[in-house]
């Protein structure tokens, strides 16, 4: 890992247009500001660790209950509601 | 003439056009190199849809619409993911929460959609950095 010492609205340049700046300097907290082309996706990691995780166990449904699920919501949805 | 192209998923074979291939640029998190997918589903699947990778591991999600799963679900678009999509005012989206079954539970991914412009065949999976839903919303079924 390449490690910086930044100051305050100091900023670190990567590859072809990507800027990170020093915006805000706090006691337990840094604020960053990141210029990027827009094809290129800037998330916050636990998001993306987040959403990462939740497609995975979606892709790896158990479907053996998927016929008696599909016939549940099928039969919900042509009762009115009371 | 479309041809019809025939879909293998995990939950069964379906048919979809071949005009139906829908492009998700950046892939979806954990699935990146999956970039193409299909969306079928058939009349033991419905209301559920599948959204069916046909690229490198070829995942198959099962999906369903989140404005069904909630009451005023809201579906809005920051306008960085409308100008990604090429989204016009009178476009209508196809909106797909992921689902995943777990015995009689049905939990949907209500916090990151699938959100496809059909008029370009493109979509992708919102990564909101806030929001109100959960990945985990538990469908009611009574």
């Amino acid at each position: 890992m390449l490690v910086f010492t930044r100051k305050l609205n100091e900023a670190i340049i990567i590859g072809d247009g990507i800027e990170i700046r020093v915006l805000r300097v706090g006691s337990d907290s840094v604020r960053i500001g990141v210029t990027a082309p827009s094809d290129v996706k800037v998330h916050r990691q636990e998001i993306y660790q987040l959403i990462s995780a939740a497609n995975a166990s979606a892709a790896t449904t158990e479907h053996t209950t998927l016929e008696r699920a599909a016939e549940r919501l099928r039969s919900k949805r042509s009762t009115p509601p009371a | 003439m479309l041809q019809e192209l025939s879909v293998e998923t995990r939950f069964g074979k379906y048919l979809a056009d071949d005009g139906a291939v829908v492009t998700l640029g950046d892939g979806l998190p954990g699935f990146e190199r999956c970039r193409q997918f299909v969306v079928v589903t058939g009349p033991t699947l419905e209301p559920f849809h599948c959204l069916q990778g046909l690229d490198d591991s070829r995942p198959s999600f099962l999906t369903l619409d989140p404005r069904s799963v909630v009451d005023g679900y809201v579906t809005e678009l920051p306008a960085a993911d409308r100008e990604r999509l090429d989204a016009r005012a009178d476009d209508s989206l196809l909106w797909l929460a992921l689902v995943r079954l777990d015995g009689d539970r049905i939990l949907v991914n209500l916090r990151a959609p699938v959100v496809i412009n059909a008029r370009r065949m493109v979509g992708l999976q919102l990564m909101a950095p806030e929001s109100r839903y959960s990945t985990e919303h538990l469908l009611a079924l009574d």
